[in-house]
Protein backbone atom coordinates (compact mmCIF):
# COMPACT_ATOMS: atom_id res chain seq x y z
CA UNK A 1 0.00 0.00 0.00
CA UNK A 2 2.77 2.35 0.95
CA UNK A 3 6.35 1.96 -0.57
CA UNK A 4 9.48 3.60 -0.55
CA UNK A 5 12.53 3.77 -2.20
CA UNK A 6 15.68 5.43 -2.55
CA UNK A 7 15.04 8.01 0.66
CA UNK A 8 17.64 10.22 1.35
CA UNK A 9 17.80 13.63 3.81
CA UNK A 10 20.32 15.73 5.02
CA UNK A 11 20.06 18.37 7.06
CA UNK A 12 22.65 20.67 7.57
CA UNK A 13 25.28 19.32 5.47
CA UNK A 14 25.11 16.02 7.62
CA UNK A 15 23.70 13.07 5.98
CA UNK A 16 20.46 11.98 7.95
CA UNK A 17 18.81 9.01 5.62
CA UNK A 18 21.00 7.20 3.42
CA UNK A 19 19.01 5.52 0.86
CA UNK A 20 16.43 4.19 2.86
CA UNK A 21 13.63 1.45 1.43
CA UNK A 22 10.59 0.13 3.23
CA UNK A 23 7.74 -0.93 2.08
CA UNK A 24 4.17 -0.92 4.70
CA UNK A 25 0.83 -3.67 3.27
CA UNK A 26 -2.28 -3.10 4.87
CA UNK A 27 -2.45 -4.50 8.09
CA UNK A 28 0.51 -3.99 9.18
CA UNK A 29 1.86 -2.47 11.97
CA UNK A 30 5.37 -1.98 11.22
CA UNK A 31 7.44 -1.20 14.35
CA UNK A 32 10.68 1.49 13.14
CA UNK A 33 13.45 0.58 16.14
CA UNK A 34 17.40 1.59 16.59
CA UNK A 35 19.40 3.74 18.70
CA UNK A 36 18.54 7.40 19.16
CA UNK A 37 20.06 9.12 16.22
CA UNK A 38 19.33 6.79 13.54
CA UNK A 39 17.15 8.71 11.84
CA UNK A 40 13.87 6.80 13.33
CA UNK A 41 12.15 10.09 13.33
CA UNK A 42 13.59 12.35 10.47
CA UNK A 43 12.19 9.45 8.41
CA UNK A 44 8.70 9.52 9.77
CA UNK A 45 8.77 13.09 9.19
CA UNK A 46 9.53 12.66 5.62
CA UNK A 47 6.48 10.11 5.30
CA UNK A 48 3.89 13.08 5.99
CA UNK A 49 6.45 15.52 4.22
CA UNK A 50 6.78 17.61 7.55
CA UNK A 51 10.55 17.44 6.36
CA UNK A 52 11.24 17.30 2.64
CA UNK A 53 13.01 14.51 1.43
CA UNK A 54 15.89 15.24 -1.04
CA UNK A 55 15.66 12.22 -3.03
CA UNK A 56 13.17 9.23 -3.10
CA UNK A 57 9.98 8.03 -4.59
CA UNK A 58 6.86 6.82 -2.89
CA UNK A 59 4.53 5.00 -4.72
CA UNK A 60 0.95 5.31 -2.09
CA UNK A 61 -2.29 3.05 -3.01
CA UNK A 62 -1.07 2.67 -6.55
CA UNK A 63 0.31 6.50 -7.59
CA UNK A 64 3.84 6.99 -7.65
CA UNK A 65 5.45 10.24 -6.53
CA UNK A 66 8.36 12.04 -6.63
CA UNK A 67 9.22 12.76 -3.21
CA UNK A 68 11.48 15.82 -3.14
CA UNK A 69 8.91 17.16 -5.71
CA UNK A 70 5.34 16.40 -4.52
CA UNK A 71 3.41 19.77 -4.87
CA UNK A 72 1.75 21.20 -1.88
CA UNK A 73 -1.71 20.15 -3.64
CA UNK A 74 -0.58 16.63 -4.00
CA UNK A 75 0.91 16.51 -0.33
CA UNK A 76 -2.69 18.03 1.13
CA UNK A 77 -4.41 15.25 -1.10
CA UNK A 78 -1.89 12.75 0.30
CA UNK A 79 -2.54 13.83 4.28
CA UNK A 80 -6.92 13.06 4.11
CA UNK A 81 -5.20 9.50 3.79
CA UNK A 82 -2.70 9.44 6.84
CA UNK A 83 -2.36 10.58 9.76
CA UNK A 84 0.37 11.55 12.36
CA UNK A 85 0.88 11.16 16.31
CA UNK A 86 3.68 13.34 17.36
CA UNK A 87 5.71 12.48 20.42
CA UNK A 88 4.84 15.86 22.43
CA UNK A 89 1.15 15.70 21.14
CA UNK A 90 1.13 19.05 19.82
CA UNK A 91 -2.74 19.25 20.49
CA UNK A 92 -4.16 22.24 19.65
CA UNK A 93 -3.69 24.31 22.76
CA UNK A 94 -6.62 27.10 22.19
CA UNK A 95 -9.13 23.77 21.10
CA UNK A 96 -11.16 21.86 23.88
CA UNK A 97 -10.63 17.90 23.26
CA UNK A 98 -13.63 17.25 20.78
CA UNK A 99 -12.60 20.27 18.98
CA UNK A 100 -9.28 19.27 18.24
CA UNK A 101 -11.28 16.07 16.78
CA UNK A 102 -13.56 18.11 14.79
CA UNK A 103 -11.17 20.91 13.40
CA UNK A 104 -9.77 18.84 10.57
CA UNK A 105 -12.99 17.14 9.93
CA UNK A 106 -14.83 20.77 9.82
CA UNK A 107 -12.27 23.16 8.32
CA UNK A 108 -9.93 20.61 5.89
CA UNK A 109 -12.28 18.04 4.65
CA UNK A 110 -15.52 20.38 5.23
CA UNK A 111 -18.04 18.20 7.07
CA UNK A 112 -20.79 18.98 8.75
CA UNK A 113 -20.71 20.17 11.74
CA UNK A 114 -22.96 17.99 13.40
CA UNK A 115 -21.66 14.99 11.50
CA UNK A 116 -17.98 15.81 12.52
CA UNK A 117 -18.97 16.02 16.15
CA UNK A 118 -20.79 12.02 15.96
CA UNK A 119 -17.43 11.03 14.37
CA UNK A 120 -15.31 13.21 16.95
CA UNK A 121 -17.25 11.73 19.82
CA UNK A 122 -16.83 8.34 18.27
CA UNK A 123 -13.42 8.29 18.29
CA UNK A 124 -12.91 10.03 21.67
CA UNK A 125 -15.06 6.47 23.05
CA UNK A 126 -12.59 4.56 21.48
CA UNK A 127 -9.55 6.00 23.13
CA UNK A 128 -11.86 6.18 26.38
CA UNK A 129 -12.19 9.86 26.77
CA UNK A 130 -15.12 11.01 25.75
CA UNK A 131 -16.29 12.23 29.18
CA UNK A 132 -13.35 14.84 28.85
CA UNK A 133 -14.46 16.28 25.55
CA UNK A 134 -14.71 19.79 26.60
CA UNK A 135 -11.17 20.23 28.44
CA UNK A 136 -8.59 21.99 27.15
CA UNK A 137 -4.93 20.44 26.63
CA UNK A 138 -3.51 22.07 29.59
CA UNK A 139 -6.31 20.03 32.04
CA UNK A 140 -5.61 16.78 30.35
CA UNK A 141 -2.34 14.87 31.51
CA UNK A 142 0.04 13.75 29.01
CA UNK A 143 -1.55 10.39 28.53
CA UNK A 144 -4.86 12.08 27.97
CA UNK A 145 -3.65 14.13 25.64
CA UNK A 146 -1.91 11.82 23.67
CA UNK A 147 -5.02 9.60 23.28
CA UNK A 148 -6.71 12.66 22.39
CA UNK A 149 -3.90 12.91 19.52
CA UNK A 150 -4.64 9.38 18.68
CA UNK A 151 -8.76 10.14 18.50
CA UNK A 152 -7.85 12.82 15.94
CA UNK A 153 -5.89 11.18 14.40
CA UNK A 154 -8.75 8.22 13.63
CA UNK A 155 -11.64 10.78 12.79
CA UNK A 156 -9.61 11.58 9.79
CA UNK A 157 -10.69 7.36 8.78
CA UNK A 158 -6.63 7.31 7.92
CA UNK A 159 -5.58 4.47 5.88
CA UNK A 160 -2.15 4.62 7.19
CA UNK A 161 -1.14 6.05 10.92
CA UNK A 162 2.37 7.56 11.69
CA UNK A 163 3.41 7.62 15.50
CA UNK A 164 6.88 9.05 16.53
CA UNK A 165 7.24 7.47 20.00
CA UNK A 166 3.70 8.01 21.20
CA UNK A 167 4.90 7.09 24.76
CA UNK A 168 8.91 9.06 24.83
CA UNK A 169 7.18 11.91 26.45
CA UNK A 170 4.76 10.24 29.35
CA UNK A 171 5.74 9.64 32.88
CA UNK A 172 5.87 5.91 33.38
CA UNK A 173 2.43 4.91 35.00
CA UNK A 174 0.47 6.90 31.35
CA UNK A 175 2.19 4.63 29.21
CA UNK A 176 0.42 1.58 29.96
CA UNK A 177 -3.37 3.76 28.75
CA UNK A 178 -1.65 4.85 25.50
CA UNK A 179 0.29 1.70 24.31
CA UNK A 180 -3.43 -0.10 25.23
CA UNK A 181 -4.88 2.49 22.83
CA UNK A 182 -2.61 1.22 20.03
CA UNK A 183 -2.36 -2.39 20.95
CA UNK A 184 -5.88 -2.10 19.91
CA UNK A 185 -6.04 -0.53 16.50
CA UNK A 186 -3.45 -3.06 15.36
CA UNK A 187 -5.65 -5.88 16.33
CA UNK A 188 -8.27 -4.02 14.16
CA UNK A 189 -5.96 -3.76 11.80
CA UNK A 190 -5.38 -0.26 11.84
CA UNK A 191 -2.26 -0.28 9.18
CA UNK A 192 0.60 1.74 11.36
CA UNK A 193 3.85 2.72 11.03
CA UNK A 194 5.28 3.09 15.02
CA UNK A 195 8.64 4.69 15.80
CA UNK A 196 9.19 3.58 19.01
CA UNK A 197 11.88 2.97 22.25
CA UNK A 198 9.46 0.51 23.38
CA UNK A 199 10.66 -2.91 22.29
CA UNK A 200 8.83 -5.19 24.53
CA UNK A 201 5.52 -3.67 23.10
CA UNK A 202 6.94 -3.51 19.25
CA UNK A 203 7.56 -7.25 19.96
CA UNK A 204 3.95 -7.86 20.63
CA UNK A 205 1.81 -5.61 18.69
CA UNK A 206 4.00 -5.09 15.53
CA UNK A 207 3.73 -7.64 12.50
CA UNK A 208 6.93 -6.00 11.30
CA UNK A 209 10.06 -4.69 12.09
CA UNK A 210 12.26 -2.07 10.48
CA UNK A 211 15.91 -1.54 12.22
CA UNK A 212 17.82 1.84 11.15
CA UNK A 213 21.13 2.76 12.34
CA UNK A 214 22.96 5.88 11.14
CA UNK A 215 20.38 6.15 8.63
CA UNK A 216 20.40 3.13 7.20
CA UNK A 217 18.14 -0.26 7.37
CA UNK A 218 19.73 -2.59 9.12
CA UNK A 219 17.44 -5.26 9.31
CA UNK A 220 13.77 -5.24 7.82
CA UNK A 221 11.81 -8.92 9.14
CA UNK A 222 8.73 -9.65 10.37
CA UNK A 223 8.43 -9.20 14.02
CA UNK A 224 8.98 -13.12 15.15
CA UNK A 225 11.53 -13.47 12.75
CA UNK A 226 13.33 -10.20 13.97
CA UNK A 227 13.47 -10.95 17.24
CA UNK A 228 13.98 -14.92 17.67
CA UNK A 229 16.33 -15.25 14.25
CA UNK A 230 18.23 -11.94 14.82
CA UNK A 231 21.77 -12.70 13.03
CA UNK A 232 23.65 -9.44 13.58
CA UNK A 233 25.36 -8.67 16.20
CA UNK A 234 24.60 -4.94 15.96
CA UNK A 235 20.86 -5.45 16.80
CA UNK A 236 21.76 -7.99 19.28
CA UNK A 237 23.74 -5.68 21.44
CA UNK A 238 21.24 -3.17 20.90
CA UNK A 239 18.35 -5.60 22.35
CA UNK A 240 20.34 -6.67 25.07
CA UNK A 241 21.45 -3.64 26.14
CA UNK A 242 17.58 -2.41 26.33
CA UNK A 243 16.73 -5.64 28.40
CA UNK A 244 19.61 -4.82 30.67
CA UNK A 245 17.99 -1.66 30.87
CA UNK A 246 14.90 -2.79 31.32
CA UNK A 247 15.99 -5.89 33.76
CA UNK B 1 -7.54 76.19 48.04
CA UNK B 2 -9.06 79.28 47.38
CA UNK B 3 -12.82 79.40 45.91
CA UNK B 4 -11.41 81.54 42.78
CA UNK B 5 -9.44 78.15 41.67
CA UNK B 6 -12.24 75.80 42.47
CA UNK B 7 -14.09 77.55 40.83
CA UNK B 8 -11.74 77.26 37.48
CA UNK B 9 -11.50 73.50 38.12
CA UNK B 10 -15.26 72.75 38.34
CA UNK B 11 -15.93 75.14 35.17
CA UNK B 12 -12.86 73.45 32.72
CA UNK B 13 -13.77 70.37 34.01
CA UNK B 14 -16.65 69.49 31.26
CA UNK B 15 -14.57 71.72 28.29
CA UNK B 16 -11.68 69.42 29.15
CA UNK B 17 -13.33 66.32 29.58
CA UNK B 18 -15.43 66.92 26.70
CA UNK B 19 -12.01 67.33 24.29
CA UNK B 20 -11.18 63.65 25.92
CA UNK B 21 -14.35 62.37 25.02
CA UNK B 22 -14.67 63.69 21.56
CA UNK B 23 -10.85 64.02 20.46
CA UNK B 24 -8.45 62.12 22.66
CA UNK B 25 -10.47 58.67 22.61
CA UNK B 26 -11.66 59.13 19.41
CA UNK B 27 -7.96 59.66 18.13
CA UNK B 28 -6.84 56.89 20.02
CA UNK B 29 -9.15 54.35 19.06
CA UNK B 30 -8.85 54.67 15.07
CA UNK B 31 -5.35 55.26 15.87
CA UNK B 32 -4.81 52.00 17.44
CA UNK B 33 -7.22 50.21 15.86
CA UNK B 34 -4.84 50.96 12.34
CA UNK B 35 -2.03 50.55 14.08
CA UNK B 36 -3.41 46.71 15.29
CA UNK B 37 -4.33 46.22 10.90
CA UNK B 38 -0.84 47.41 10.35
CA UNK B 39 0.72 45.46 12.83
CA UNK B 40 -0.66 42.24 11.68
CA UNK B 41 -0.14 42.85 7.88
CA UNK B 42 3.64 43.31 8.76
CA UNK B 43 3.64 41.01 11.68
CA UNK B 44 2.23 38.42 8.52
CA UNK B 45 4.56 39.39 5.40
CA UNK B 46 8.02 38.33 8.01
CA UNK B 47 6.54 35.70 9.26
CA UNK B 48 5.50 34.00 5.72
CA UNK B 49 9.09 35.54 4.43
CA UNK B 50 7.42 37.16 1.98
CA UNK B 51 10.69 38.50 -0.51
CA UNK B 52 11.07 42.57 -1.54
CA UNK B 53 7.81 42.99 1.31
CA UNK B 54 9.83 41.81 4.10
CA UNK B 55 12.51 44.00 3.86
CA UNK B 56 10.01 46.74 3.05
CA UNK B 57 8.69 46.12 6.17
CA UNK B 58 12.18 46.09 8.32
CA UNK B 59 13.04 49.21 6.85
CA UNK B 60 9.54 51.09 7.96
CA UNK B 61 9.84 49.54 11.40
CA UNK B 62 13.74 50.93 11.12
CA UNK B 63 12.84 54.37 10.22
CA UNK B 64 9.62 54.45 12.23
CA UNK B 65 11.40 53.14 16.24
CA UNK B 66 14.72 55.41 15.59
CA UNK B 67 13.44 59.00 15.17
CA UNK B 68 11.03 60.49 17.74
CA UNK B 69 7.21 60.68 17.40
CA UNK B 70 7.09 64.14 18.07
CA UNK B 71 9.39 64.97 15.39
CA UNK B 72 7.89 62.82 12.78
CA UNK B 73 4.14 64.46 13.87
CA UNK B 74 5.98 67.73 12.38
CA UNK B 75 7.37 65.67 9.41
CA UNK B 76 3.91 64.92 8.69
CA UNK B 77 2.23 68.43 9.64
CA UNK B 78 4.00 71.09 8.68
CA UNK B 79 7.00 69.50 6.29
CA UNK B 80 4.97 67.23 4.07
CA UNK B 81 2.81 70.57 3.13
CA UNK B 82 6.38 71.98 1.48
CA UNK B 83 5.63 68.89 -1.01
CA UNK B 84 2.15 69.84 -1.88
CA UNK B 85 0.46 67.56 0.90
CA UNK B 86 -1.20 69.22 2.83
CA UNK B 87 -3.73 67.39 5.21
CA UNK B 88 -5.69 68.62 7.96
CA UNK B 89 -4.39 68.33 11.42
CA UNK B 90 -7.10 65.12 12.77
CA UNK B 91 -6.32 62.85 9.68
CA UNK B 92 -2.67 63.91 10.04
CA UNK B 93 -2.71 62.96 13.72
CA UNK B 94 -4.45 60.00 12.99
CA UNK B 95 -1.75 58.76 9.76
CA UNK B 96 0.94 59.37 12.26
CA UNK B 97 -0.38 57.73 15.45
CA UNK B 98 -1.35 54.75 13.61
CA UNK B 99 2.20 54.21 11.85
CA UNK B 100 4.06 54.65 14.52
CA UNK B 101 2.33 52.20 17.04
CA UNK B 102 2.04 50.15 14.60
CA UNK B 103 5.91 49.55 13.75
CA UNK B 104 5.84 48.84 17.37
CA UNK B 105 3.19 46.21 17.72
CA UNK B 106 4.15 44.74 14.26
CA UNK B 107 7.04 43.71 17.10
CA UNK B 108 4.62 42.74 19.46
CA UNK B 109 2.46 40.51 17.23
CA UNK B 110 5.26 38.83 15.25
CA UNK B 111 7.10 37.49 18.83
CA UNK B 112 4.05 36.26 20.03
CA UNK B 113 3.52 34.31 16.91
CA UNK B 114 6.87 32.82 16.89
CA UNK B 115 6.14 31.73 20.02
CA UNK B 116 3.22 29.57 19.57
CA UNK B 117 5.37 26.03 18.91
CA UNK B 118 6.14 25.01 15.78
CA UNK B 119 4.24 21.84 16.33
CA UNK B 120 0.79 23.12 16.57
CA UNK B 121 1.37 24.37 12.48
CA UNK B 122 2.70 21.08 11.63
CA UNK B 123 -0.69 18.86 13.51
CA UNK B 124 -2.17 21.71 11.43
CA UNK B 125 -1.13 20.33 8.26
CA UNK B 126 -1.30 16.44 9.22
CA UNK B 127 -5.04 16.72 9.89
CA UNK B 128 -5.32 18.30 6.10
CA UNK B 129 -5.24 22.40 6.92
CA UNK B 130 -4.12 24.76 4.79
CA UNK B 131 -0.93 27.97 6.24
CA UNK B 132 -4.17 30.11 6.10
CA UNK B 133 -6.72 28.04 7.94
CA UNK B 134 -3.83 27.27 10.73
CA UNK B 135 -2.74 30.81 11.29
CA UNK B 136 -6.81 31.71 11.33
CA UNK B 137 -7.83 29.23 13.21
CA UNK B 138 -5.21 27.89 15.47
CA UNK B 139 -2.10 30.18 15.61
CA UNK B 140 -3.02 33.78 15.73
CA UNK B 141 -5.49 32.70 17.91
CA UNK B 142 -2.56 31.82 20.87
CA UNK B 143 -0.60 34.23 19.69
CA UNK B 144 -3.40 36.99 20.52
CA UNK B 145 -3.32 35.55 23.94
CA UNK B 146 0.26 36.57 24.39
CA UNK B 147 0.40 40.36 22.37
CA UNK B 148 -2.96 40.82 24.89
CA UNK B 149 -1.10 42.56 27.67
CA UNK B 150 1.80 44.27 25.61
CA UNK B 151 -0.67 45.71 22.89
CA UNK B 152 -2.60 46.69 26.17
CA UNK B 153 0.53 48.50 27.18
CA UNK B 154 0.89 50.16 23.98
CA UNK B 155 -3.12 51.39 23.69
CA UNK B 156 -2.28 52.98 27.06
CA UNK B 157 0.78 54.66 25.86
CA UNK B 158 -1.15 55.95 22.95
CA UNK B 159 -4.08 57.52 25.29
CA UNK B 160 -1.39 60.03 26.81
CA UNK B 161 1.15 59.80 23.20
CA UNK B 162 -2.24 61.89 21.97
CA UNK B 163 -1.62 64.85 23.90
CA UNK B 164 1.27 65.74 21.48
CA UNK B 165 -1.14 66.17 19.09
CA UNK B 166 -1.66 69.42 20.92
CA UNK B 167 1.80 70.08 18.91
CA UNK B 168 -0.23 70.19 15.81
CA UNK B 169 -3.22 71.83 16.57
CA UNK B 170 -5.01 69.04 17.63
CA UNK B 171 -7.50 70.72 20.20
CA UNK B 172 -7.49 67.55 22.03
CA UNK B 173 -7.75 67.21 25.79
CA UNK B 174 -4.02 68.77 26.49
CA UNK B 175 -4.64 71.57 24.08
CA UNK B 176 -8.11 72.48 26.02
CA UNK B 177 -6.32 72.59 29.18
CA UNK B 178 -2.96 74.71 27.85
CA UNK B 179 -5.68 77.03 26.84
CA UNK B 180 -7.55 77.70 30.06
CA UNK B 181 -4.51 77.66 31.98
CA UNK B 182 -3.14 80.26 29.87
CA UNK B 183 -5.78 82.76 30.62
CA UNK B 184 -6.01 81.61 33.91
CA UNK B 185 -2.36 81.23 35.17
CA UNK B 186 -3.70 78.26 37.30
CA UNK B 187 -1.07 75.85 36.11
CA UNK B 188 -0.64 73.32 38.96
CA UNK B 189 -4.32 72.50 39.74
CA UNK B 190 -5.34 72.74 36.09
CA UNK B 191 -2.36 70.00 35.07
CA UNK B 192 -3.10 67.78 37.92
CA UNK B 193 -6.63 68.10 36.54
CA UNK B 194 -6.14 66.93 33.21
CA UNK B 195 -3.87 64.60 34.46
CA UNK B 196 -6.36 62.61 36.81
CA UNK B 197 -8.73 62.49 33.42
CA UNK B 198 -5.95 60.72 31.60
CA UNK B 199 -5.34 58.69 34.47
CA UNK B 200 -9.34 58.22 35.06
CA UNK B 201 -9.25 56.57 31.12
CA UNK B 202 -6.19 54.63 31.60
CA UNK B 203 -6.95 52.86 34.54
CA UNK B 204 -10.11 51.99 32.75
CA UNK B 205 -8.44 50.91 29.92
CA UNK B 206 -6.61 48.66 32.42
CA UNK B 207 -9.63 47.41 33.73
CA UNK B 208 -10.53 46.04 30.75
CA UNK B 209 -7.27 44.14 29.85
CA UNK B 210 -8.06 42.72 33.17
CA UNK B 211 -11.21 41.43 32.07
CA UNK B 212 -9.71 40.92 28.40
CA UNK B 213 -7.10 38.65 29.70
CA UNK B 214 -9.48 36.33 31.62
CA UNK B 215 -11.87 35.90 28.70
CA UNK B 216 -8.69 34.92 26.97
CA UNK B 217 -7.70 32.55 29.22
CA UNK B 218 -10.93 31.02 29.76
CA UNK B 219 -10.67 30.41 26.04
CA UNK B 220 -7.13 28.86 26.22
CA UNK B 221 -8.37 26.33 29.60
CA UNK B 222 -6.65 28.62 31.80
CA UNK B 223 -3.04 29.74 32.59
CA UNK B 224 -0.81 26.82 32.32
CA UNK B 225 1.57 28.33 35.29
CA UNK B 226 -0.86 28.78 38.31
CA UNK B 227 0.62 30.31 41.62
Amino acid sequence: MLEVTGLRKSIDGREILKGVDLAVEKGDALAVLGPSGGGKTTLLRCLNYLERADAGTMTFQGQRMDMPALSRKDIAAYRRHTAFVFQNFNLFSNKTALQNVTEGLIVARKMPKAEAADRAMAALERVGLAERRDAYPSQLSGGQQQRVAIARALAGEPDVIFLDEPTSALDPELIGGVLEVIRTLAEEGMTMVIVTHEVHFARQVSTRVLFMDEGAVLADAPTAEFFEEQKLERIQSFLRSLNRKEG
Amino acid sequence: MSERVVDILISSFPRILGQGLLVTIPLTAISFALALIIAVICAMVQIADVKGLKQLVRFYIWIIRGTPLLVQLYLVYFGLPDLGLALPAFPCAVAVFALNEGAYCAETVRASIEAVPRGQMEAGYCVGMSYTQIMRRIVLPQAFRTAFPPLSNSLISMVKDTSLAANITVTEMFMATQRVAGRTYEHLALYAEVALIYLMFCTVITWLQRLGEKKLNAMNGGNVIRA
